[in-house]
Order: C-alpha cells, then structure tokens, then sequence
C-alpha cells in the first residue's frame, strides 16, 4: 500500500467515524468528499498579533500560521505519528542519530522546490534557538545526506516518541531556508504574509477583521485541499460569535467559540455540533500553585489540606457550565499514552484539611490559622471566579485570603517574574509528550526566573529531577511510559503545583463541514481534508 | 481668524510633548513589560535569547534614554516600530484607520441628526408627551451599555430579520467596484454607526433641547415673533442658530476622541477599528503603539479645538469682536 492511500484510508475512517456519531448509522460511512466552497472560521480569542510568530506566539498565530506552514508529520486524533513532509523518520540503533526521508515534489508557495537544506536550515537556524529550545538540547548536527534525507546526531539517546512529537509539535513548524537565512527570522516581515509549503496561501491579511486563504493549486497532494478559500475571521465578543452562527455568517469555531451557555441552544436544532476532540495534544489545565519560597508551603501538609479544601467538581460545574472535569494528578485525563488514576487523589473534604493543618502546626488562633497572597491571573474570564471561589473556600477553613485578580501582564510579572505570591492560579496546555511541557514545572531546570510558563513554585526534589533525566533518554517505549507514571505520582503527592480542573475546549461547527476533527491539535490543523457537504 | 489658527498650531507642540512624556511614564510605572508579554507568550527561557530580545526590543536601555530616543524619532516623524505587530507603528495605525474614522465620523453624524431633530423637537414642544417620549429615549440610550444595544440590535436584525450582517466591515472575498465597495460598507456600517451614534445622540438631545429652552426665553425671539416671522422661521434661523453654541463645543469634544474609536461596539461588530489594537497594545504594553495612537490623537485634538473656534466666529460673530 502506498503511503497516499494509507492516509487517504486513515481521513475517510476518521470522517466517517465522525459522521456515523453526528447522524447515526443510517449516514453513509463511504461519502466521497466534496470539492469547493469556502469555510468561515474563527476561534475562541483574538486577532494574532502576527500571521506567523516564529517563536511561537500563542494559540492565535498557531492557529492562522498552520494553514500555510506544514510540520514533518503530526499526530491524529488516536495518537499516531502521519506523514506530512516526512515520509519516514527512522532511528537508528543506539537511538543516537535519525534518518529523516523528505517528501518528493514539494514546493514552496512561491515555486522554489522544497529540498533537505530547507529542513537543515530549520533544525539548526529555527527549531534549535528559537521555536523548540531545550527539547533539542541533546542536538549535535544536522547534515543533508542528499536532496531529499536529513541526518540528525544526537548526543545522547532520544526517544522516538519525544522527538516525533517535537517535530509534530507547535515548534516544528517548517519555513523556507530561501526567504529566511541571513535575516532576522523573529522580525522578518514575511511573517505577516507567511511562506509554506501548506494546503492554503495567503491571499490577503485585512488587521482588525479577517484573513483570507486560497487554495495552493500546486499542493503536494493533487487531490487537496478540498476547500476553495478559507476565510479566518475574528470576533472580541462571544456573544456575536453565537450570532454569527445563527445568521449562517459562520461555519466553524474552534477553542471555545461561543459563550457555554450558548452551546447547548445552538446544538439542539440539529444544525451545529459540538466537538471536544482534538485537543489532547494541546491539553488546558487550570493549576494551582504554592509557593515553596514560603514557609508554610514548604510543609507538604499544608499543600494537601489546601487541594483537600477546594470543591473542583464545583468549579467544574458552576464555573465552568460543566465543560471541565477535576483533575488526576498532574497529566490531563486526555493524555492517553501516560496518564494513570494510581496516583494521590484530593476529594473534597474541608473537615480533613482542616484537621492536616491543625497537625501541620497550623491550628486556629484567633479566628485564623495564617494569612496568604492568592494571585489568580486575569487572562481567562473564569479565572476570576475561581480566584473569588478559592477565597471562599479557604476562609471556610479559616485562613484568610488575600485575592487579587491582576491583568495580564501584571499577573506575568507576580507569578513568573517576581515570585511575588502565596498561592497562584494559572493555565497551561500541554502535549501529549511530557518533556518538557509538563515536566519543567516541577523539575529544578525549570525555575528560570522571569521565563513565564514554568517552574515558578521554586519545587525542587532530586529524586524527581532523576526520573525526568532518566525518561529523557529512555528509549525503551513501555519503560518510557512506566517512567511517566513514576513522576506523576510523586508529583501528586507531593503537590507543589497540580491541575484542579482539565479544561474540554469545544468546537462548534455546522453539521455540513466534514472532516474537521482529525489531528490531535486542533489548532493547528492544516484543514486540507475539510470539506463542506453542499 | 489666522491668529486663532496659528495659536492652536503652537499648542500642538506642547501638547504632543506632555503626551508622549505622561503616557511613557504611565506605562512604565504599570507592573509588567511588553517584554514580559511578548517572551512569555513566546515561551522563550534561552537567557542568551532573552538577552538577544531585549536588545532588540531595546529595552535594555536605561528608561530615560528609551524616552529621549522616542522624543527624537516622533521629531523626525517616525513613530517606530511595533515588534508585536512585527510592522512600523505608522502602518499598522494607518491600516486600521480608516475602518475607524469611517465608523465614528458616521456615528457622529446619526448622532447629530438625531439627537438636534430630537432637542428641537422637545423644546419646541416642551413639556408634552413628545418630550417626555424624547427625554425618556435620551435617558434610556445614554443608560442603556452600548454592547448590550449592540448584541440586541444583532440578534434582531442580523439573525432574526437577515437585513444587516452581523459584522466586520466588508462582504469578504467580493469585488463589486467602487460604487459597490462603497454600498458595501455602508451596509455593514448601518448597525454599528446606529448602535454608538444613538448613545452620543442622547447627550446631544439634551443639551440641544436645554440650549433652545434658554434662547426661547430671550428678547430677540420675542421680537422676531413681533415682527410676524413664521414659527418655523423663528425657531429654525433665530433660535436654532443661537442654540448650536453648545453642541458646537460637544462636537469638538468628541472630535478629538474619535482615533481613540470605541472598543466594545468595535468588538461586538467585530470592525476593524483602532479602539480594540489601542485595546491590546495597553494590555500587552506595547507603548510604542500606545504612544503613536496618542500622538496622532493629540495632533486631531489640536486640529479639532481649532476647528471649532473657527466654527465659533461663523456662527456667532460678536466672538470675533471680543
């Protein structure tokens, strides 16, 4: 079997799974896709600061940069490695060096053929100092064997799964070595016109409104993309996105487009679906910090009590309108490769925290037991509750709470900068790989003082640095995987930072877009599979 | 007349200087950096690369010099360079600028029409149902949140009625030409205009309406009532013209506010104005941005204070005499 065919086998048994879930059985599972048409899309924040943001940027230039710059392979919704620009990564032995085969017949939006010192110019100029830092720590060289294979040496031996998932992650993004060597790749202004080698060009960039995309008629894949034009259109308010659906002005919304509430109105009529899939490699968590600068939180009494005392259910439910679920220790539920239930687990019961706290050398003296700095940051409406929820969940076992609610560069500098904070909430997405994304929150390497998105509790424990250390170069899957689980049970019972609540992002589209929910990182799908059924 | 246009040019400088210096220092003493901000949202924790970035952000100056060096290039006319937006700061503004001016210039409009028709009205008619009709509207407008109106007016006649589309500015992906650009964007542009003017409109219905009351009272009406002018006359050409004093002074107001543009009807309508890029470039500190809008707004306020003097003089001559 070729490989088109294989990937064409794996689209059509992915959409017609979908498609037998959305209609019933009764709905052809052997629907040929439809070409043409245009799709309006949007998703669930604001306008990308830029197309592109080589560095990466957020989930904004993700999502808009994805439709024009393809990855060496990515990950589908069941977790396996796809060929994209790669047709084969193959290790060799020792696990020390890689054999990338690059895909015949790419070229770039502009004509230049797409060839093996494009990706030596990634690995070595992009993906190493700027997009993927310490994941490709262990790099040693990147060489072109010939036009179309790429060697990778390695100082120390590398994981298959790690480094396939660093290639199809956010930061294996791949640019053309012709626009970009010898400039400024952060600055380079084609960043707001991105270059690729993907399913859609970039036709025009309207600042405050819209992008619009069309069809590379020159894609690698004759048969694709199905779709004639792509239109991204951003929208500040959620309350219009909803309106926008119903006025048929909208056809997909991805990340939580639409007020929750909205969801359930706008999915009853038959119209429009709600999607959760597709966002495990991108996984959104609501954490809980405590700062191991402090005193009382160095005890591990005094964390446990304080997860002991936070109703999650409730903030799944109220706070969230049900679209989240508690946490199991620190690796998201969605993560089907390493998360596991056999870990320390934090059921609501405020009795027993208060009952640790009085052990811990906490006990109540008048009217309470000490007083703490709760920062939950602003960027997420919900955080704001959560913040006024946590309040009053901790002065019911009489601490008192001092809460602010700060915006979001100011909450940047208190948690990540300026470690000025008691207790801290704050949101992460990780990958379904857990170095560094998860990892570097509770190992010591993680603690770089001004770097937001890390180590910021200050947690520092050998044995846990020796587990990560050991998982990173374990080449052995199923020994990989156990390693996983070693960490994340010592990371909940020892709780210096843990998930309260995993957060299931949605995605609203009309019940005629087809094939939209394949890749584990919905945002950053190329949609060159999408078609609408018109 | 040049005297008085000479004079507002002369505040410009000034003016243009305390902006930039007041707003440099307000964003400076705000907690957290367009650094921060943008390495964080980078996931940047190379400390050479931090150190490479804050070189080219220039930031690793000395604050008083990043200021000198800000003064020196607005002399020379260069608002610099936005590293957010990746882009000079001048061509991102000038890019969102006419979604902005078009959208408040047309709000300010069906304000005036609106809100003076209704002033007029209520005065003529003072004390009866019609201006109580009217008093209450203004009321309600003024009171009611301007997104709130403006989801409202989505939902009925966006989704329910189909007339208007729910937002942006244009019909993406259409070349009509320019009469049909043209009738394009004026489609787009009926809910939003109506959706803020009908705020401003209510001040205007207000001051309009207690303006007329107070020139009713005065004896020149009564004389041109005597000397047998028809009522509209006297209302349109004595009363009226004597009445616009105020609305004139509102008018330079909000004048000098429009570049600011209006985040939340920008963001329910999703328009491509300049309110929501001012919007994000103060929450990510990007004073660069921040600075440029203020510059340019200052410059419109300087231009619209003239403006309105010399509407003044037109339409009050005994001012030119003082």
């Amino acid at each position: 079997m070729s490989r088109f065919s294989r990937r064409d086998f794996l689209m059509t048994t992915a959409g017609a799974a979908l498609a037998s879930r959305l209609s019933g059985p009764a709905f052809a599972a052997t629907e040929a896709p439809k070409r043409g048409g245009t799709l309006l899309a949007t998703w669930g924040g604001f306008e990308p600061q830029s197309l592109f943001v080589p560095p990466g940027g957020g989930s904004s230039p993700y999502f808009t940069s994805t439709k024009v710059i393809e990855r060496l392979v990515r990950l589908t919704v069941d977790l396996k490695f796809e060929p994209v620009l790669a047709v084969d990564i193959k290790p060799a032995e020792d696990f020390r060096s890689y054999l990338i085969k690059l895909r015949e017949g790419v070229t770039w939006h502009d004509g230049q053929p797409f060839t093996a010192d494009d990706v030596v110019f990634n690995v070595l100029e992009y993906w190493k100092p700027i997009s993927a830092g310490v994941s490709l720590d262990a790099l040693d060289s990147a060489e072109a064997v010939d036009p179309l294979t790429v060697l990778l040496k390695f100082k120390a031996p590398v994981p298959e799964f790690f480094l396939k998932s660093v290639l199809a992650g956010k930061s294996g993004l791949v640019i053309p070595k012709h626009i970009y060597a010898g400039s400024n790749i952060i600055t380079n202004p084609i960043n707001n016109t991105p270059i690729g080698t993907g399913p859609f060009k970039v036709k025009e960039w309207v600042r405050g409104s819209h992008v619009e995309y069309l069809r590379n008629e020159k894609y690698w894949n004759p048969s694709l993309p199905y779709l004639d034009r792509l239109v991204i259109r951003w929208w500040q308010d959620p309350a219009s996105r909803s309106a926008a659906f119903e006025a048929n002005q909208l056809d997909i919304g991805v990340f939580n487009p639409v007020p929750m509430p909205d969801v359930p109105r706008l999915t009853s009529g038959g119209k429009f679906i709600a999607e959760t899939k597709g966002y495990s490699n991108s996984a959104w968590i609501t954490t809980i910090e405590f700062n191991q600068r402090r005193d009382i939180f160095k005890k591990r009494e005094v964390r446990q009590a304080l997860m002991q005392a936070i109703d999650r259910q409730f903030i799944s439910d109220t706070i969230f309108f049900g679209r989240a679920h508690p946490s199991i220790g620190a690796i998201p539920s969605s993560n089907a490769i390493f998360f596991t239930k056999d870990v320390q687990d934090y059921p609501f019961d405020p009795k027993k925290a208060a009952k640790m706290l009085d052990g811990a050398g906490y006990p109540v003296k008048s009217g309470s037991r000490f007083g703490l700095n709760l920062v939950s940051a602003g960027w997420f409406e919900e955080n704001v509750k959560i913040g006024q929820y946590l309040k009053q969940a901790f002065e019911d076992i009489d601490i008192t709470v001092d809460l602010a609610v700060p915006d979001r560069a100011t909450s940047l500098k208190r948690i990540y900068s300026d470690y000025d904070y008691d207790v801290a909430v704050s949101n992460n997405s990780g990958s379904i790989e857990l170095i560094p994304s998860t990892t570097q929150y509770y190992t010591t390497d993680g603690i770089v003082k001004g770097a937001a998105f890390r180590n910021a509790t200050g947690y520092s424990n050998p044995k846990l640095d020796e587990i990560v250390a050991k998982m990173a170069v374990e080449t052995d899957e199923p020994k990989r995987i156990a390693l996983g689980k070693d960490f994340d049970r010592l990371v909940a019972l020892e709780a210096p930072l843990l998930p309260m609540v995993d957060l299931e992002p949605v995605t609203i589209a009309r019940s005629d877009v087809r094939n939209h929910s394949t890749t584990a990182d919905f945002m950053g799908e190329s949609w060159a599979e999408l078609w609408l059924d018109r | 007349m040049r005297r008085i246009v000479l004079r507002r040019l002369a505040q410009i400088i000034p003016l243009v200087l305390a902006v930039i210096v007041l707003n440099f220092v307000l964003i400076h003493l705000a907690p957290g950096s367009l650094f921060d901000v943008m390495t964080s949202e980078q996931q940047i924790t190379d400390p050479a690369m931090l150190d490479q970035l804050r070189h080219t952000y220039g930031v690793d100056q000395p604050t008083g010099v990043q200021l000198a060096k800000y003064i020196w290039s607005v002399m020379r006319l260069d608002l610099g360079f936005s590293y957010r937006q990746n882009a000079p700061v001048l061509d991102v503004i000038m890019d969102q600028l006419p979604a902005t001016l078009i959208l408040m210039l047309a709000a300010i409009a069906v304000a005036l029409v609106i809100g003076m028709t209704a002033g007029v009205l209520a005065s003529v008619r003072v004390n009866t149902i019609w201006d109580n009709l009217i008093s209450l509207a203004a009321v309600f407008f003024f009171a009611a949140p301007s997104f709130w109106l403006g989801i409202m007016m989505v939902v009925l006649f966006s989704v329910k009625l189909g007339w208007f589309p729910v937002g942006g500015m244009r019909t993406i992906g259409v070349n009509n030409g320019v009469i049909g650009d043209a009738l394009d964007v004026m489609h787009h542009l009926v809910l939003p205009a109506t959706a803020l003017g009908l705020f401003y409109a209510a001040t205007y219905a207000r001051v309009m309406r207690a303006s007329m009351l107070e020139v009713f009272r005065l004896d020149f009406v009564r004389t041109a009532r005597a000397k047998g002018l028809s009522r509209a006359r006297v209302v349109l050409v004595h009363v009226m013209r004597n009445a616009l004093l105020p609305i004139v002074t509102l008018l330079g107001l909000q004048l000098g506010t429009i570049l600011g543009g209006s985040v939340v009807i920008e963001s329910v309508f999703s328009w491509p104005g300049i309110g929501s890029l001012l919007f994000d470039s103060v929450m990510s500190r990007n004073f660069p941005m921040v600075l440029g809008v203020l510059v340019l707004g200052s410059l419109l306020v300087a231009v619209a204070n003239a403006a309105v003097d010399l509407a003044y003089l037109r339409l009050d001559p005994r001012i030119r005499a003082r």
